[in-house]
């Protein structure tokens, strides 16, 4: 069933992006072309220039303001507006309902990433002898530094890693806030970002209070380590602290949907 | 299969201070067409919404054949509710993909022939239809399952007079007939014809629960008749008459 959810959840993620995500990447390459007037004397070449890489910037700024609009849209309106009345009929567990909002979400952050990046790429000018340049800076460090590759790959992943589940934090902050909000009868929305803001402010008042306990707690195993070992523990205490704050906040929306649900 | 297919043992929902339903006790049999009758405000959207999970019950227990409500009850049931509830962007056929992927008892053949006499073409986008035709839409999605338990919200509250018989008859050839229909609504005139049992819900309290020829042999008058005397006194307490 959580594969059915998937596909229904996938599938207007798709209608949403169909547009910006190519537009972005059209645009790049149009890019690619017309900053070669600005090299020019001409001020024609120089204005198209100029309006094309407006035009990639606003597509790109607005792809990631389009994320967060939908994140929140498909929560609000998917389960807690009238489609909820069919999301939460249909024979699956709440659990699920979120969890597969939330893997869209996350799909969506890591495409959108993708498409920056590739858009990126696609506007420099690359040449073949670029990246024999690029290999062989690789390969200096390597050598030279003593770094090993599979050690900088593994820092990659781990970086990677506390990348997806801050955005699942963030997400799970929004989903845990307006399922805050929807209990109220009056004033949802008012009182979702007034649910978002408390629990930001509630997180800072912990974080002030357990950070000199945590830091006396670990300081004394870290100040025996350095270089690379200190760096992949210090990654995996943030991971570990973001799994855990997006377990409760999922715990807690699972719980208002469970157990609470209060649609209009 | 458990022998009843509905059962509520003292089923409470509070909204704050507020009892939408008091101790209900409630069982249902299969194979019935029931009609959940009281006016506005009695408790009959509450109890529905309880026993399609989209409520939970404040005390009490609700079992649907013999299960509490959960993804199993939910997948025997069919549940008609008093809005439009999907997205503007889909198709109707859109809609038929996701019963048939939800729902093992989902018949998309009949769903498809439902549409040709209702007049719906299922290929059109749901934001180009009518309110009516939308309303078509839901009742073909929720008839062409064939479900232990349709729960129907009034089903024919909004539509003229002419639209309700098209409705009922609807609903009529298409249901399960070994499932059982519930029917909430206000409009008894219309609907006392194809009901098997009565249940009269008055303040979230249950006054009445039996079958239609047994009202009419004891009282010697018609549901509705019937209706409107019970619920006169609430409907003018404190007024002229």
């Amino acid at each position: 069933m959580f594969g059915k959810l998937l596909k229904y959840d996938f599938r207007s993620m798709i209608k949403q992006f169909a547009f910006i995500w190519p537009a972005a990447l059209v645009l790049a390459i149009v890019n690619r072309f017309t900053l070669d007037g600005l090299d020019s004397t001409s001020s024609v070449g120089e204005t198209t220039a100029g309006i094309a890489m407006l035009v990639y910037v606003a597509i790109l700024i607005s792809m990631f303001i389009v994320a967060v609009i939908f994140v929140i849209q498909r929560f609000y309106k998917g389960l807690l507006g009238d489609e909820g009345y069919l999301m939460h009929t249909l024979p699956v567990k709440p659990w699920q309902l979120i969890g597969s909002k939330l893997a869209c979400a996350l799909v969506v952050t890591v495409v959108n990433i993708l498409v920056a990046i590739l858009s990126i790429l696609l506007i420099v000018p690359w040449a073949a002898s670029d990246l024999k340049e690029l290999f062989e800076v690789f390969q200096y460090l390597f050598t030279h530094w003593n770094i090993q590759a599979t050690q900088v790959m593994i820092a990659m992943l781990e970086f990677v890693l506390f990348s997806l589940t801050s955005f699942a934090v963030g997400y799970l902050h929004l989903y845990l806030s307006m399922a805050i909000g929807h209990l109220f009868n009056k004033n949802r929305v008012a009182m979702s970002v007034i649910a978002f803001i408390a629990i930001q402010v509630l997180l800072s008042i912990l974080g002030n209070i357990l950070a000199r306990p945590f830091s006396d707690l670990i300081y004394p195993a870290f100040s025996r380590l350095d270089g690379m070992p200190a760096y992949h523990i210090s990654m995996w205490v943030l991971i570990a602290g973001e799994v855990l704050l997006a377990a409760v906040y999922f715990v807690g929306t699972e719980y208002i949907l469970r157990k609470r649900l209060n649609l209009e | 299969m458990n022998e009843q297919l509905v059962t509520c043992a003292a089923l409470t929902k509070r909204y704050g201070g507020k009892r939408a339903l008091a101790e209900v006790d409630l069982e249902l049999g299969r194979g019935r067409i029931v009609g959940l009758l009281g006016p506005n405000g009695s408790g009959k959207t509450t109890m529905i919404k309880i026993l399609c999970g989209l409520l939970q019950p404040t005390e009490g227990a609700v079992l649907v054949d013999g299960q509490p409500v959960g993804p199993y009850t939910k997948s025997i049931i069919s549940y008609l509710p008093d809005r439009m509830y999907f997205a503007d962007w889909m198709k109707a056929t859109d809609l038929f993909d996701l019963f048939a992927d939800f729902y093992k008892d989902f018949d998309r053949t009949k769903a498809m022939s439902m549409c040709a006499s209702l007049g719906v073409t299922p290929s059109d986008r749901l934001k180009s239809m009518s309110k009516g035709t939308k309303e078509k839409v839901q009742l073909v999605l929720v008839m062409a399952r064939k479900a232990q338990l349709y729960l129907l919200d009034e089903p024919i509250a909004g539509v003229d007079p002419a639209a309700r018989d098209f409705i009922l008859s609807t609903i009529l050839t298409n249901y399960n007939d070994e499932g059982t229909v519930l029917i909430s609504t206000h409009l008894i005139s219309d609907i006392e014809k194809v009901l098997d049992e009565a249940v009269f819900l008055k303040e979230g309290q249950i006054t009445l629960h039996d079958t239609v020829d047994n009202i009419r042999e004891r009282e010697g008058k018609s549901v509705d008749a019937l209706f409107r005397e019970v619920f006169r006194a609430a409907n003018y307490e404190g007024g002229a008459f």
